[in-house]
């Protein structure tokens, strides 16, 4: 049922649909073959060109919003529309030969049958071709241009990004022949979540609650992870608790969806700071993102707002309430003006831009170290979330 | 009579013989003698030229010196005399037909002797000026093929300063690039009849050659009106200096006329390379039109010649005249092969490699690294070579190389950067 939810009965945006397949690596060496093969056929035409390579964009005005006809998961998706990456135009000619670098270079890895992770891969290029590419930032940016070229998952070119998510609370994991993992019982920083997305698909989930009623799984950011883990709080309110330390990366929002997979009737809640940018984490998690908008769409999960909303604004002290930076409102601005968002997150977010106030979780301990837990508590016991 | 409207006329009348002799479509000699004497007779100028009677004489007044020890020529009369070598150098250019072979005892060409009668013997001066000693123009030839030749004599020559090419300099043909470019006015144009002929020439002379000159940044640029050297006009120059040299890999740092002589800068010039120039511009009939008139399809003109030239050039010299933004692509050439090539050769797929192989037409057995990466660089940057200067063509064909998808929409180009405004649900992904 879950499959079908998912697939066929979305007739229209399946077809704008733009994904990043994933493939064995014999299949992406397959596609990078291609792409040689092609470029030399060009080269040596009767009338011989430098081929442009096309790569899908990665910009809002290709991006589309597929709400779920059976399911309350709505995602963005990036649809076909193409930019192109040409030598002839001397001053992205860099680029150009950026994409050929990578692409070689993940063809190596691939038939060395390896991962990599990106930062390994950006001291790799670093050194081989010193000037063209001087930042991780730039070598980031010249993967996703190699995923959008290719139309294949990151992980599939062989490359591991480095998660810094954690996992925490009723949850028992266990990796392919390895010991099984108590999440309750991992310490204040729970379970690191690999990047490795092949090894996150094979974990075995299972949790010990599904009788009952309030487990949740909750995204957190870090320091209130930590707070919530050691105060044990998901033994007083049964759940799971997940952090990105920051922005989602794909592999927390892989293992978040698995996770939703798995326990599908455990609702999942997110507690953010109050401030655009905790909108935007939880929007991520929530309809996937842009920049990674070939793959991301597969694990939007159905997230709700859970805190900080501008109903408990009035819990924080005055002086706790920091004044919105430039940047906040620029992402304010972005998320205002996506179609995707539903009503009442525009409300909320209309009312931070409007006070131009922010605040963040934290400030919430000002009614003592354990107000947090009962915070959640109450708001989950009377469904207090959007 | 003052030196200088002496000089004018005697320059009219040599330029009004070679008119003379091109006209008459017949072989030619032509001779120029400028004769001084030592006592109190003015010296005198004559100009012939055969097969047309009457040798023109000019009476020349000359203040004689009276130096003791030597016969020394007046100044003036020096200076006069190098004029008149200078016109002749110049209007050499032009190639006007001449034979090859005469029965008198004076060498063939024009001949241009100065001399002193009486005097101090051995003090006699002579200069010759041989035309088509090195690089014979049939008959037939047009008159842009005369003035292509005519350049190629004066550069190898030293300006026609010597009888023969500088066989320091030029030791053979391959140093010189040349190109040359004609255009006319439409028939039904106000000014119908009037040809632009333009010829450029590149060339290479060794820093270790004697004649090597560290002033080559500058070219000269010869100007001739109805087959006659004279000053270049405003709208010409207004015309080079308007032409998109950069197209051609040349920056144009400045132009600046001083007392006839025409000189263009140029920036980054290696110095062993040293341009020279032509204009020609002339009515294939004579008619009188009023100068006003003339200056905008001269300007039009002269450009349009200049670049066909300058095209020729490019056409023949392949790489050689590449404007900056292709030689800046090029510099990425090697990296984009070694690149390539290293995706095919660390590959284990021996189909695979054989199909590029057998695309670049290389044979399988001996492949060594080096040969897949040179065969495609040369092709990249023949390829960029090939389109420099050219619009940008649209290339579908590479669009949809590896998705064959119809709903595959327009292409917009994207320049080099992502949005900063970006910010949510794009550039925060890692």
């Amino acid at each position: 049922m879950e499959d079908l939810s998912k697939s066929s009965l979305n007739f229209f945006a399946d077809q704008q649909l733009c994904s990043a397949d994933i493939l064995s690596p014999l299949e992406v060496r397959a596609r990078i073959e291609v792409s040689v093969i092609n470029f030399l056929k060009i080269l040596n035409s009767p009338d011989p060109a430098i081929s442009d390579l096309p790569l899908i964009n990665r910009k809002s005005s290709n991006s589309r919003v597929s709400q779920g006809l059976l399911t309350d998961v709505s995602w963005i998706f990036l649809s076909h529309s193409f930019c192109t990456r040409s030598l002839t135009k001397s001053n992205a000619a860099k680029a150009f030969v950026r994409v050929w670098k990578v692409m070689e270079t993940c063809f190596q890895i691939l038939s060395q049958e390896k991962r990599v992770t990106q930062r390994e891969l950006f001291y790799k290029l670093l050194c081989d071709s010193p000037e063209y590419f001087t930042s991780q930032l730039q070598v980031n940016r010249t993967i996703q241009d190699v995923i959008a070229l290719l139309h294949c998952s990151r992980f599939s070119l062989g490359i591991v990004a480095s998660s810094r998510g954690l996992v925490a609370g009723r949850l028992m994991l266990q990796e392919p022949n390895q010991e099984v993992i108590d999440c309750s019982a991992c310490g204040s920083s729970g379970y690191s979540i690999s990047g490795d997305l092949s090894l996150l698909e094979k974990l075995d989930l299972k949790t010990d609650a599904r009788q009952h009623q309030h487990l949740t799984h909750g995204c957190l950011q870090h320091a209130i992870f930590q707070r919530l883990t050691e105060d044990f709080v998901f033994n007083q309110i049964p759940s799971i608790l997940i952090t990105a330390k920051g922005y989602p990366d794909i592999a927390t929002r892989f293992l978040l969806h698995r996770l939703n997979r798995a326990f599908p009737d455990l609702p999942i809640l997110a507690l953010v700071d109050w401030n655009p940018a905790g909108l935007a984490i939880l929007c991520t998690f929530k309809f996937g993102s842009i920049g990674m908008g070939m793959e991301a769409y597969r694990y939007a999960c159905n997230v709700k707002w859970l805190g900080l909303r501008g109903d408990d604004v009035q819990l924080i002290p005055e002086q706790s309430l920091l004044p919105l930076k430039p940047r906040d409102l620029q992402i304010a601005r972005s998320l205002m003006s996506s179609e995707i968002l539903q009503e009442n997150y525009k409300e909320e977010l209309s009312l931070m831009v409007h006070n131009g106030q922010r605040a963040e979780v934290e400030a919430l301990y000002f009614h003592g170290y354990d107000y947090l837990g009962k915070y959640i508590a109450k708001k989950i016991v009377q469904a207090d979330y959007i | 009579m003052e030196v200088s409207s002496v000089q004018r006329l005697c320059l009219h009348l040599i330029s009004a013989a070679f008119q003379r002799c091109r006209v008459s479509e017949d072989l030619c000699r032509l001779s120029v003698v400028l004769k001084r004497s030592s006592d109190s007779d003015p010296s005198t100028v004559r100009i012939s030229s055969i097969l047309h009677c009457a040798p023109i004489e000019l009476a020349y007044d000359v203040r004689a010196h009276k130096h003791a020890d030597v016969a020394l020529i007046s100044s003036t009369f020096m200076k006069f005399c190098h004029e008149v070598i200078r016109f002749f150098q110049k209007i050499l250019v032009l190639k006007i037909p001449v034979s090859s072979t005469f029965d008198s005892d004076d060498v063939d060409g024009f001949c241009f002797e100065i001399s002193e009668e009486g005097g101090v013997p051995g003090s006699q001066y002579r200069k010759v000026f041989l035309a088509n000693e090195c690089n014979p123009v049939p008959f037939s030839a047009s008159n842009v093929e005369r003035l292509k030749s005519g350049l190629e004599d004066y550069v190898m020559k030293h300006g026609n300063s010597l009888h023969r090419k500088c066989d320091s300099c030029f030791p053979n043909w391959e140093h010189l690039k040349v190109g040359s470019g004609r255009a006319c006015c439409a028939e039904s144009h106000r000014s119908a009849g009037l040809q632009m002929e333009v010829v450029i020439i590149v060339s290479e002379i060794s820093e270790t050659s004697p004649c090597f000159r560290s002033s080559s940044a500058e070219t000269e640029v010869l100007y001739f009106k109805d087959f006659s050297p004279c000053p270049i006009t405003q709208s010409s120059l207004t015309a080079l200096t308007n032409i998109d040299w950069k197209s051609y890999g040349l920056v144009l740092k400045s132009i600046a006329v001083q007392g006839g002589y025409t000189a263009l800068e140029w920036e980054n010039l290696p110095p062993n390379i040293h341009i020279d120039m032509v204009l020609h511009c002339y009515h294939k009939q004579y008619q009188f039109t009023p100068p006003g008139q003339k200056t905008r399809s001269n300007r039009n003109l002269i450009k349009k010649a200049a670049k066909l030239a300058l095209e020729d050039l490019k056409e023949k010299h392949a790489g050689a005249f590449l404007s900056a933004h292709a030689l800046k692509i090029c510099s990425y050439a090697p990296d984009l092969a070694r690149t390539i090539a290293g995706l095919i050769l660390s590959s284990n797929d021996s189909e695979f490699q054989e199909e590029c192989f057998s695309i670049l037409g290389l044979q399988s057995q001996n492949i060594i690294n080096e040969i897949v990466e040179d065969s495609i660089q040369q092709k990249i940057i023949s390829v960029i070579q090939m389109n420099d200067g050219k619009p940008l063509r649209s290339k579908e064909a590479a669009s949809s190389f590896l998705f064959e998808d119809e709903r595959l929409q327009e292409p917009n180009i994207q320049e080099e950067e992502y949005d900063a405004g970006e910010l949510v649900f794009s550039s925060l992904d890692f």
